[in-house]
């Protein structure tokens, strides 16, 4: 009667006694790892490797979503960056070119013993029937009709139409050209004619003349047009055998005609060039 | 029979679950005392047998993964339980204020308990973070509490068409004939 009464109170005063004695117990002999508690750790390592594996893929994916956002920016960022860049080497390269090329035109002046006007070209006309260049100087820099224009290191053309600020050049190429050239090797004189793509044909060769494929042609100085030895170009062909009294000679111009940007226009000879020089003293 | 066969499996995943979200939140600092909410919940919804029975695996399991002494949470859950218990009875109704208080009045005791027991059975000097650490930790448990037994009456009320209430509950955890 009495346990029935009062046996939730009993039930509850031993558990709770139960749990202080095994509290004491171990406090004061320190058990250590029970068999229980082995059992207990054996049972939760699973779980927490289940939920470590979970919480790292979610921390991770995280992360890497984090990691990507930045990455998106910086790559937004870099890509402006290489825009930038890439306009500011081909503005460098540019200059690096033009630089060159300067040095090249310029490098006709230790060359040659002549006053040098250097010009842009401003346009150009290769067309079947034309073969000319349009530069930016004209008469008010000082610049005649027929004045030489060469590209290092060679002639190509000379000026024909020269109005105040701009003037034409016509191309050693064109049908129009005529120049009065001389075989480097062999002083044999002709005329250099302009014959299109093929460069320029030499006219008035014997064929008894010795003339060779690689031979050097420079100016012969005497239409007084262009001095004598500017450097035209070399000679791709020869064909002694053709019909007629004359070689069939075909020159190739040493510049590239094709890309040409600046110019140097022969204006004067060192003579000149340096009675200017006393005069302004 | 179910519930005694599932309760130590569920205790282990409700401890490990517990120490694993303390890490990633509070790295440690914190612990989301889920089961303390769940003795808590025991004392309010549970006949005295269960909840004595899921104090103690709780409280075991909780021992042996903490590595605190084997049974100082196995005896402050069953006291804490008890407490709870007596209290559920004299209560006329579940409102979440109580609730709240009860969880923070739980986690307090029990923080003061390992207080006393550090200072005085472990001669151990704990240092003054002590208190914040403890209030900011009631207060935890307190709002984990409010949470925590809203979604069980929800989840309850969807099960049985309505809550346990603890007016209506005996001491063996049956519904009151008065009511």
């Amino acid at each position: 009667m009495f346990l029935k009464n009062y046996r939730t109170v009993i039930l509850v005063g031993a558990v709770v006694a139960v749990a202080l004695i095994l509290l004491s117990y171990n406090l004061r002999y320190d058990t250590g790892t029970s068999v229980l508690k082995n059992t207990v750790m054996e049972a939760a390592a699973p779980v927490q490797k289940m939920l470590n594996t979970s919480v790292s893929g979610v921390e991770n994916a995280w992360r890497r979503y984090i990691h990507l956002v930045g990455l998106e920016e910086d790559n937004r960022k870099l890509k402006r960056k290489i825009a930038a860049l890439q306009e500011e080497l081909i503005l460098y390269k540019e200059g690096n070119l033009e630089a060159q090329r300067l040095k090249k035109l310029l490098s006709l002046q230790d060359t040659y013993p002549h006053r040098f006007i250097a010009a842009r070209v401003i346009g150009r006309e290769l067309s079947i029937i034309s073969k000319t260049f349009w530069i930016d100087k004209g008469k008010t820099h000082g610049l005649k009709p027929g004045m030489p224009v060469l590209v290092s290191p060679s002639l190509i053309g000379r000026l024909t139409d020269v109005s105040w600020h701009s003037s034409k050049v016509l191309l050693l190429i064109d049908e129009n050209s005529n120049v009065d050239v001389l075989i480097q090797r062999t002083r044999v004189q002709g005329i250099a004619r302009g014959a299109g793509s093929r460069g320029c044909v030499v006219r008035y060769v014997s064929k008894t003349q010795d003339v060779r494929e690689g031979d050097v042609v420079v100016t012969s100085g005497l239409s007084n047009i262009f001095p004598k030895g500017l450097l035209v170009g070399k000679v791709s062909y020869v064909n002694p055998t053709d019909a007629g009294l004359f070689s069939k000679i075909h020159v190739a111009p040493f510049a590239d005609l094709a890309s040409i940007e600046e110019v140097m226009v022969l204006a004067a000879e060192q003579q000149e060039r340096d009675q200017g020089k006393v005069k302004e003293e | 029979m179910i519930y005694y066969i599932l309760l130590p499996f569920a205790t282990i995943l409700l401890v490990v679950l517990q120490i694993t979200l303390a890490d990633i939140f509070f790295s440690g600092w914190l612990i989301l005392e889920l089961t303390l909410i769940a003795v808590i919940y025991a004392g309010f919804r549970l006949d005295l047998v269960k909840g004595i029975t899921l104090a103690c695996v709780m409280g075991f399991v909780f021992d042996c993964l903490s590595g605190a002494p084997p049974g100082l949470f196995t005896l402050f859950y069953l006291l804490i339980f008890l407490l709870v218990f007596f209290v559920s009875l004299r209560i006329a109704s579940e409102k979440l204020y109580i609730i709240a208080f009860v969880g923070m009045i739980c986690s307090l005791l029990e923080s003061l308990a390992l207080v006393l027991l550090y200072a005085f059975v472990f001669q151990l000097e704990l240092s003054g973070d002590v208190l914040l650490v403890s209030v900011l930790q009631a207060l935890l448990t307190s709002i984990l509490s409010v949470g925590v037994f809203y979604a069980m009456s929800r989840t309850e009320g969807l099960r049985y068409g309505k809550t346990i209430q603890a007016s209506q509950r005996t001491w063996t955890g049956g519904v009151s004939p008065k009511t």
